[in-house]
């Protein structure tokens, strides 16, 4: 019988595209804060990769000569997102 | 109570139940383990491969034997059940987590809707969710382009009345009054940078506005839309952080797609980077939106941000089958933060970061660039003339700007002026603006005005403010429908003589034309020396050529259509 921990695994692999935490949660039938513990299980196997603000805090509006992701600050935070990491990789 | 405290809460299957018996048999033998910890969680600790516990187990005198049965154990329990044993026993543990909280919460009807799973079905929905995003940034825009104008009216005031005289002043304490040294500050520094500078309004109005939908968590939903759009259309979908960052600065946008694993997917998001409307082209869109097109500005904002998106998303999709084929796209999850009222100290500090590197940017690229502009509009070429004095047709930078002028004519903007304007321009999008204002505006009276009492200057701005501010409150009534606090009144925000003079050099549809190819070029210097960096010369070079003719053929196109259609 499938545990819940590898129906997120499942469900993450067959999607077609990207879906949010809180769809997964309705559609498994779990509780949002025991997923997010089933993801950041999955984080710390190494088979979800996660990704989203790349390190700018804040942005910068003009292309200013010292602009890199430290000084120069994006104009959102991005939400972060897992994403399904293949064996071979 | 006492039956659960006897009974494990998690039943691990007969496989790894019975090497977890085993090794708690061999836990309760060690003599300096047995009493020290409870046997079962040590057993299970092992068998999931805790490092951490390994190591401390390790460190007791004879105890291989029972790491020895523990790494047997697991591996066993592997082959038995298909898992590495910290999966299987995880596993079990979070069926066993489920199946409690099904026992013991009691639900009255199926799992409660909360405001934001109601608001998502509608926010984030696959079919009207984008073009309710297009919905909301085209009101972002023109309520945007509304009411900074107020302000904008404040700052040029500001440029032209106090901080003229102030320099006036200055100039002829030192006594330089009446020299090219005074020409120099007002012509070129104050027409110039002073021309950049009235646009912060507009971009603390944008960044206000972006901040309240950002910290309301309807702009993480944006990301989850067009990141699901963006996979659909064959890019990665990774590919959306470094262009949605893009749109404050592409410089972080193109450092975000080392974000990207495959080499094919960073170089190709990099490529459209540079498409996404940065931050310094804004005051470019909404001086010739002033000229041309008064209260409607917003509308063409907000055309051209789109457009930038359009022609981003449809270079990748060709790019895709033709130079980058290699797809490599996984699914994934992304973590929406639950709707919230905004903060205003957040927003304001958003606006307010934002906005602190457009003003630097003007005193220091911008400035410099201004400087060098007013000095090839001071030197005279093909004319007996003195140095700063000399007509503005007959000097350095219209010659310059002459010699590719006719390159421009088939996109409408054919002149000198916007042609000298798009090569400083390359430096920096804002110096499109700086430049414009030093030819057209620059020239037109280099006179400084005659100093009045510091009071009555200070006075002036602080009323100038307060009038502002009030004339933007009443703006803010009148964009509720059936409100109109102005009456027939209508400021013309921005210098009233620049915007004549453009009148003069554009058409409305030259203007179109003109921005697209602001919108579609190198946004500037930094971000190619970014691109040539991070993809090497070669690939730095595509890029500029690829905008470039993108730009350009867009600008035509526009041009030509519009023509065709008796729109020139």
């Amino acid at each position: 019988m499938t545990t819940p921990l590898q129906q997120v695994l499942e469900a993450l692999e067959q999607a077609r595209g990207p879906v949010s935490v809180a769809q997964i949660s309705r559609a498994l039938e779990i509780e949002p804060s025991a997923l997010q513990g089933m993801i950041d299980f999955w984080v710390r196997k190494g088979r979800l990769r996660v990704s989203g603000d790349p390190g700018c805090s804040s942005g910068c509006a003009v292309c200013a000569p010292d602009g890199t992701p430290q000084s120069c600050p994006a104009l959102l935070v991005i939400p972060r997102r897992f994403e399904v990491v293949h064996p071979r990789e | 109570m006492s039956d659960l405290v006897a009974r494990p809460l998690v039943d691990y299957g007969p496989a790894a139940e019975q090497h977890i018996t085993q090794l708690a048999e061999l836990i309760r033998a060690h003599p300096g383990l047995a009493g020290r910890t409870a046997p079962r969680w040590l057993a299970i600790k092992l068998l999931e491969g805790d490092e951490h516990i390994q190591a401390r187990v390790a460190a007791l005198a004879g105890t291989e034997g029972l790491l020895d049965a523990a790494h047997n154990a697991g591996a066993e329990i592997a082959s038995t059940c298909g898992e590495d044993p910290d999966v299987w026993i995880a596993g079990q543990r979070y069926a066993a987590i489920n199946d409690l909280v099904r026992d013991v919460i009691v639900r009255d009807s199926a799992p409660r809707i909360t405001l934001s799973d109601r608001v998502d079905r509608i926010a984030t929905h696959p079919l009207w969710g984008l073009p309710l995003f297009a919905l909301v940034m085209w009101l972002v825009f023109e309520i945007t382009a509304n009411l900074s104008g107020f302000y904008i009216d404040w700052i040029d005031g500001l440029f032209s009345g106090p901080l003229a005289r102030w320099a006036g002043a200055l100039l002829g304490w030192v006594g330089l009054g009446g020299t090219w040294a005074a020409s120099l500050v007002t012509d070129g520094v104050l027409a110039g940078v002073g021309g950049v500078l009235v646009f912060v309004p507009v971009l603390m109005f944008m960044y206000f506005f972006l901040g309240v939908l950002e910290d309301s968590g309807y702009m993480a939903r944006a990301a989850f839309m067009a990141d699901r759009f963006i996979h659909v259309i064959g890019l990665h979908g990774k590919s959306f952080i470094p262009m949605l960052l893009g749109f404050g600065c592409n410089v972080p946008g193109i450092y975000a797609t080392r974000t990207l694993e495959h080499e094919q997917d960073r170089l190709l998001t990099a490529l459209l980077v540079p498409f996404m409307s940065c931050g310094a082209r804004l005051p470019v869109y909404m001086l010739l939106g002033a000229a041309f097109f008064g209260p409607r500005a917003g509308l063409l904002v907000f055309a051209l941000y789109f457009t930038g998106v359009i022609i981003a998303i449809a270079l990748g999709f060709v790019l895709r089958r033709t130079l980058f084929r290699e797809k490599s796209e996984a699914p994934f999850i992304i973590e929406l933060p639950p709707y919230r009222l905004p903060s205003l100290k957040n927003v304001w500090r958003h606006t307010v970061d934002h906005t602190r590197a457009f003003v630097e940017g003007a005193w220091t690229v911008v400035l410099a660039v201004t400087v060098l502009v007013w000095f090839l509009l001071a030197i005279p070429v093909g004319v007996e003339a003195r140095f700063a004095d000399v007509d503005a047709d007959h000097s350095a930078l219209a010659a310059l700007g002459g010699a590719i002028a006719p390159a421009f004519a088939p996109a409408g903007f054919g002149d000198w002026g916007p042609s000298s304007a798009l090569v400083t321009g390359f430096v920096a999008k804002e110096i499109v603006v700086s430049t414009l204002s030093t030819i057209y505006v620059g020239g037109a009276d280099s006179a400084l005005p005659e100093p009045q009492p510091l009071l009555t200057d200070l006075g002036e701005i602080i009323t100038g403010f307060a009038a502002a501010t009030w004339d933007t409150l009443r703006g803010l009534l009148s964009l509720l429908p059936g409100v109109n606090l102005f009456g027939s009144e209508s400021a013309e925000a921005h210098d009233a003589a620049l915007l004549a003079a453009l009148r003069g050099v554009f058409t409305p549809l030259s203007a179109v034309a003109f921005c697209m190819f602001v919108l579609l070029t190198s946004p500037c210097v930094v971000t190619v020396n970014t691109l040539r960096r991070e993809f090497g010369t070669r690939w730095m070079a595509f890029s500029v050529i690829m905008n470039l003719v993108v730009a350009w053929g867009t600008s035509t196109l526009v041009y030509q259509a519009g023509s065709l259609l008796g729109r020139g």
